[in-house]
């Protein structure tokens, strides 16, 4: 039994977690963030994430690198409780508090912190601690070979390009065995096509290990191909929980439409439920839009959110289409870059409209253009 | 008797900068990386002997540390030896006129070195000792090396505070410049000039050293 366990230490540097037992982070924290960090505020959020990759989704300034902070122990929360399993990292009421270096935190920087005077391998056995010279060599080499790195293992990070060192970060957060990664928008200064193949090494990684990710960041696509759950912070606060999808699909509240980018966030009075139809009438500053039937009561303020690439645009009125509504509208703005354009329309308020250039050619589209918008029912998401 | 000034001067300036390095870069380390009440006054405190005149330095540190100083009286008391007109009173005077160019120097070097490598060694695992000497000291390297060749070359020049506290003797205390002052106003014009220029170049070296070292380029 014990050689058998020896072996697969050998063989898979992670396989020692896999035995299946979940290990979930609590972490319930509340604390002042200084004014030395532009404004003061006060984070105060209650999360949990499990075996698997939990994705904290925010604006800069949400606290979410504050999260992470406190995890790790760098930061001490006014008040609250984090612990990992069994293991208690802090607890405000009994006063315990665990020492950072007992942790055991895997952590990949934003801008990958890679030692400039350390190799990259140097940069590796730097964090770890408990293992004779020889095999922590092993280790650190299989890391790097295993990323596709073996071969940087003697130069320095500045000889190393953007994926390359986060490569090397990611191998080095993962060196010490760790009992939780946290990961600090990490690809956020890699380019495209090193960002997809990273996504798919730090799904991987996760799987190999068996340990909770806390993956920090405000790109969606990262959210929704990484995250088993998200969480959308806002200001201090957890504003809701669920997959990346449904939160995306469908935000519940105006501050979570706003950190996910629905870029249209109207308020208007409900003036008619159509039951029959399965929609109500909301009236927008005399714009009229059937949403999905609502359960509020006739005459209630609501906030509705509208993605902006949920909205199609035609230059004809069409009565044949399953769109519930049909806009006419003016084009005020053209905001056109290489590969997208976004059209503010004006219809009572102002909409924005995402479409791809090859659209205002077709169309031939410009300033003062009148122009249809159709948009379903479904699209249109009432906002608690 | 030049030898004897130059060997002494040499002498005085290695162990003055060596002390110098260790708490210039002790006491540069935090100001540049702990908050704590008066911090400001230790770091007014700690700029002073570079403001005074060298003789008030001098003369603060006889009130300090002679016979029957604040510190020299116990001392005396203790041991018999007093700090004064001794070879070690040239040392002490030097370490004091130079540290703060050291503090400046390690100050500088350290908030230069971006702290959050330190934070990041720290959630490895590593102590903040650990972590002070395998990523501070490492990357703050070079400008700890120009603070300690700058402070060198001060020591090695000190006069004033020298004088003061180790007086002028020579063959025991007669340092370069006091050699040179006396040979100035004893009327010996060529030993004066010899001893001139071998200060000059050393000095010359050093600072030649110092724009080396402050010169970006291959780091460790």
């Amino acid at each position: 039994m014990t050689d058998k366990l020896l072996n697969q230490e050998e063989n898979g540097i992670f396989s020692i977690f896999n035995f299946g037992i979940e290990v979930m982070l609590k972490a319930r924290i509340k604390m002042k963030l200084g004014p030395d960090r532009g404004h003061p505020f006060t984070l105060d959020v209650d999360i949990e994430g499990g075996n698997g990759i939990t994705v904290l989704f925010g604006t800069s300034g949400a606290g979410k690198t504050s999260i992470l902070r406190a995890v790790s122990g760098i930061y001490t929360p006014d008040e609250g409780r984090i612990s990992l399993g069994n293991r208690v990292y802090f607890d405000s009421s009994t006063g315990e508090r665990l020492p950072i270096q007992q942790r055991r935190i895997g952590y990949v920087f934003q801008n990958h912190l890679l030692f400039p005077h350390f190799t990259a391998e140097q940069n590796v056995l730097y964090a770890i601690r408990d293992l004779s010279r020889a095999r922590a060599r092993q280790r650190a080499r299989e890391l790097l070979s295993m990323l596709g790195i073996g071969k940087t293992a003697r130069q320095y990070p500045r000889e190393l390009s953007g994926g390359e060192q986060q490569r090397v970060a990611l191998a080095r957060a993962l060196a010490q065995d760790p009992s939780i990664m946290l990961l600090d928008e990490p690809l956020s200064s890699v380019d495209a096509a090193t960002r997809s193949r990273l996504l798919d090494e730090i799904c991987a990684a996760q799987k190999r290990s068996g340990i909770p990710f806390l993956y920090v960041t405000h790109n969606h696509s990262e959210a929704v191909r990484l995250g088993d759950a998200m969480l959308v912070l806002d200001q201090g606060r957890v504003v809701q929980t669920g997959t990346p999808l449904e939160i995306f699909n469908s935000p519940r509240s105006a501050p979570v439409a706003r950190v996910v980018g629905t870029e249209n966030i109207f308020i208007g009075e409900i003036v008619e439920h159509r039951i029959g139809d399965g929609t109500s009438l909301v009236d927008i500053n005399s714009c009229r839009v059937q949403i999905p039937y609502s359960e509020q009561p006739l005459g209630s303020r609501v906030s509705v959110g509208i993605r902006s690439e949920d909205i199609l645009v035609s230059r004809e009125y069409l009565t044949q289409t399953s769109a519930r509504n049909v806009l006419k509208g003016v084009i005020r703005r053209i905001i056109l870059d290489a590969d997208k354009a976004e059209l503010v329309v004006s219809s009572g308020v102002d909409f924005k409209v995402s479409i791809t250039p090859a659209t205002i050619r077709i169309l031939d589209l410009e300033v003062g253009t009148e122009i249809y918008m159709l948009i379903k029912a479904r699209a249109i998401h009432q906002l608690v | 008797m030049i030898w004897h000034a130059l060997r002494l001067s040499l002498l005085v300036g290695f162990i003055a900068t060596i002390l110098i390095g260790l708490v210039g870069t002790a006491f540069g380390y935090l100001l540049a990386r702990r908050s704590f009440r008066g911090k400001d006054v230790l770091d007014a405190f700690l700029t002073l002997p570079m403001i005074l005149p060298p003789t008030v330095t001098g003369y603060y540190l006889i009130l300090l540390l002679g016979r029957r100083g604040l510190l020299g009286e116990p001392l005396y008391a203790l041991t018999g030896w007093t700090v004064t007109f001794t070879w070690v009173g040239a040392v002490v005077a030097a370490t004091v006129v130079a540290l703060p160019l050291m503090v400046k120097s390690a100050r500088a070097a350290i908030e230069s070195v971006n702290a959050e490598y330190e934070i990041a060694s720290r959630i490895m695992g590593r102590s903040e000792r650990e972590t002070f000497i395998r990523v501070t000291l490492p990357l703050a390297a070079r400008g700890l090396l120009a603070g300690m060749v700058l402070s060198f070359a001060r020591a090695f020049g000190e006069f004033g505070a020298t004088l003061m506290l180790a007086g002028n003797i020579p063959g025991r205390t007669q340092t370069m410049p006091l050699a040179i002052y006396e040979a100035v106003a004893s009327g010996e014009d060529e030993r004066a000039m010899w001893l001139a220029l071998i200060l000059t170049f050393i000095s010359i070296t050093v600072v030649y050293l110092t724009s080396r070292l402050s010169r970006p380029g291959k780091s460790a």
